[in-house]
Formats: C-alpha cells, structure tokens, sequence
C-alpha cells in the first residue's frame, strides 16, 4: 500500500512504465533480468501460457528426435550404399575407362576414321571417277 | 521347415550370422536332371516339375552366400568324373580348419543319360565327415543315401528314394532312424506339374520319438512365365514365399518371405544379381528386414584361371559386420 501511495510524487514526468517506481523499490528483491522477462509472462490467460509450454517442449522434441534420426538415417544409407552400390560403380566405371582407352589407341594406330570397334581400318576417300 | 533336411540340397537355409557354414558345392543339382528350366515345354507334354527341394533355388541363387574370414580352395581336375578340392579357412568367429573334398561325378552332361553313380566326400581337419552318395538304380528312380559326422559322432543320416515320372515327381525320405532310441523322420515329398508354369505339390513330415510323435502337411505350388517364377510354401509350420524375375540379361531380382511358427518370426529379403561378362565380375546384393545388408563380388581374374571374391555383411541394428575374402583357384 505504501508504493501506491508514492507513485502519485512519480507520476508527474510521464512514464512509459508506472510500475517502475515499483521496480526501483523491488530491486532489493534481487530479481534477475530473466525473472523479470518470465514474470511478464504473468500476464496471459492460463490456456495460452499452457498451449505454449506444451508447444515449445514438443517442438524441442521433434526436433531432437528429428536430429538423431537424421543422423541415423545419414549413417545407414551411407553403409548400405557403399556396401550395396559401390563396387558394381566402380566395375562399371573401369570398364568404360578401359574400352574409352582402347578406342583412343585404335585412333592413334589406325587413323582418324577407325572410330568404333569393328570399323574398317584405312578407308580412303574415293577417288574422283569422273574424268 | 525341414532343418534335417536341409543337407540334402539347399545350403541356403543358415542366414546370415549363423555359425553354420554352407556348402555350396551340394547346391549345383545335377545338370541332366534340373535342366532345361522349368518354363520350356518338351514335345508339347508337361515337364517334369523337379525336386522338392529345388522350388525356391531360383530365387536363392540371386541372394548373396555368407563369407567370413579368409577361404583358399583348390580345385583339381583329376579326370572327367573326379575332382578333388582343398579348402583352407581362417575364420574369426570359429575355429580354423583345412578341408579335404573328393567327387566322383560324370561332369559332361546334358543330353548323356549318366548310369554313374555320384559319390561326394568331405572330410575336416577336425575329423568330421560328409558323405553324398547317388545311384541311378533304374532310368526314373534314383537312391541317395548321406551321412554326416560331426568328429566322431553321427550326426544325420539319411536315406531317400525318388521317382521321376513324366510329369511328376515322388520321394520318401527317411532321416537319422535310429532303432535303439525307437525315433525316426519320414518325409514324403510329391510335385505334380498341372498345367503349363503350374507346379502343386506338398510335403508331409512324420517324426516320431519314444515320447512323442507328430506330423506336418505342407503345400507347395509354384508357377512360372517366361522370364519370372513365383513359388509358395504354405503349412502349418509355416509359410515361404518366393519371387524371382530375370529383368534383362545382366540383372535378376529375387524378394522373398519366410514365416514360422516355431520361431514366431517372420523374414523379408530382397536380393539382386548384376552379371557384366565384360567385366569380368558377379555382384549379389542382398537386404533384410532384419536390417542385415550384404553384398559380395565375385570377380575372375581373367588371363588366370582364378575367382577373387569379396564380402560384407552389416547387421546395422546390433552394429555388427562380417567381411570375407576368398580366392577360388582352378
């Protein structure tokens, strides 16, 4: 009753925060800034500080959940790629390289027209017949 | 279903981290028997549908065989029936052993009608014996008879008698009778091909104790297209199901169930085979719903008449893995 009694002296300049007369008279409470910021929470209806709480712990949930499976998930496909997939890949790839190395030496050895396998080595191009 | 009889021809059935080691070498069925396959028709009749225990071997061909640890075999051609083979394997999870195995099999096939009989014999270093021996008693019923030991001990032996008809087939087996303990398995096995691809037939299992004695009926159908075979095994000791699919000349697929109730489990596999003849090499994948995945690629050292093969298997729900290397020579 005594600060209500004070805030009229305070209440001359004009302040954005009446209880601030309060809050000089409350910091022997020792309150710290994030109790102060938790009381203001003070203010809305039951439900919605309740809905809000439920909301925030389970999103932090599925979120941790949503992380280790993730992990899990990665680690998994990962070994069941390499496992599964990777060897046929590599075969596959050293196959291509060495039938692409072939070719170019068939290029080299029997000219430029003897692209694919099974062309026919030196063609010339045809004489003009025409005389 | 049928875990005595599993020597008999399937080596498959010990799945992944089991310590039972397969033998592939009773998995080639004799070539002028199982061939050609089971959708081509002969002169219009139906063809003989095969053996019993050959119905899934389509679809396990295609999922990948268990290696562990390092194998070396050996195998030398003596002459055109004999054939003798070394195996060494040094193992993690079971002890080491060397491995002596003989054959006496007439190997250029197809159209010979073979009289000769096939004798198989195996032998460990720890002292334990395997023993196949099949005779041609007449042009249509054939008699195997198999023992095996484990050191000094007899663990199975079986007796069977099949009859190939022209278009069914008939076998009784009779597993580990045993006078002294009054206890025997008797197995009847019956395939009927019905109509073009369709292949019904069942299994009746009796095995009989001093205290106890019970029989199981299971069912069996199997029907095939040009390019894919669906087969089913239904009774009450369980259920397995089996699809295989050739996609194209490099790649085939095989999905398979198993239920039982025994082990009140069920299983899920999905396998795969990828073949590039270019390449030189043969991958089997293979993934579980028991989340184990495996792959092993058989590669031919070409110039050298040799095969190099790799292998892991994951278990990933306990975090456990098996790796093999194996170099099959000659």
């Amino acid at each position: 009753m005594a600060g209500i009694e004070e805030l009229s002296p305070a209440a001359g300049p004009v302040e954005t925060r009446p209880p601030e007369g309060e809050i000089d008279e409350d910091e022997e409470l020792d309150e710290t800034i994030l109790e102060r910021l938790w009381g203001l929470t003070e203010m809305f209806p039951d439900t919605l500080r309740s809905a809000a709480e439920v909301t925030a712990s389970g999103s932090v949930t599925v979120a941790k959940k949503l992380y280790s499976f993730s992990r899990a998930a990665l680690w998994v496909g990962t070994t069941s790629f390499m496992i599964l997939v990777l060897p046929v890949v590599f075969e596959t790839e050293r196959l291509q390289l060495e039938q692409q190395q072939l070719q170019q030496q068939r290029q080299i050895l029997l000219g430029p027209n003897a692209g694919m396998s099974g062309g026919m080595p030196g063609l010339m191009p045809p004489a003009p017949v025409k005389m | 279903m049928g875990s005595v009889l599993a020597l008999a021809g399937a080596g498959r059935q010990n799945w992944p981290f089991s310590s039972d080691t397969p033998h592939p070498q009773w998995d080639t069925p004799l070539p002028h028997w199982d061939t050609p396959p089971r959708w081509e028709r002969r002169d219009g009749r139906l063809p003989n549908p095969g053996s019993f225990h050959a119905l899934h071997h389509s679809c396990k061909d295609v999922f990948p065989q268990q290696i562990e640890g390092v194998k070396m075999i050996v195998n030398k051609t003596l002459s055109s029936f004999f054939k003798a083979s070394h195996t060494f394997h040094l193992s993690a999870v079971s002890p080491s052993q060397y491995r002596f195995h003989v054959e006496h099999r007439q190997s250029d096939s197809h159209g010979k009608d073979t009289d000769s009989p096939v004798l198989i014999g195996e032998m460990d270093s720890s002292g334990s014996l395997n023993a196949h021996s099949l005779l041609h008693l007449s042009e249509r019923i054939r008699a195997k008879a198999v023992f095996q030991t484990q050191q000094a001990q007899f663990m199975t032996w079986q007796f069977e008698t099949e009859y190939r008809g022209n278009d069914f087939t008939a076998a009784v087996t009779m597993a580990n009778p045993d006078v002294l303990r009054e206890s025997v398995i008797l197995v009847a096995h019956f395939l009927q091909s019905v109509c073009s691809g369709l292949v019904l037939g069942g299994e009746l299992v009796y095995h009989r104790g001093r205290h106890e004695e019970g029989g199981i009926l299971t069912l069996a159908g199997q029907y095939s297209g040009p390019n894919w075979v669906a087969t089913l095994n239904a009774g009450k000791g369980g259920a397995h199901a089996s699809y295989y699919h050739r996609a194209n000349k490099q790649i085939q697929v095989g999905v398979e169930f198993e239920a039982s109730t025994r082990t009140q489990e069920t299983t899920a596999s999905f396998g795969y085979q990828m073949e590039l003849p270019e390449a030189n090499m043969v991958f089997r994948g293979m993934v579980n719903s028991r989340c184990i995945i495996g792959g092993v690629l058989e590669k031919s050292l070409s110039p050298l008449p040799a095969t190099l093969l790799m292998g892991a298997f994951v278990n990933h729900r306990g975090d456990k893995l098996q790796v093999g290397l194996g170099i099959n020579v000659g």
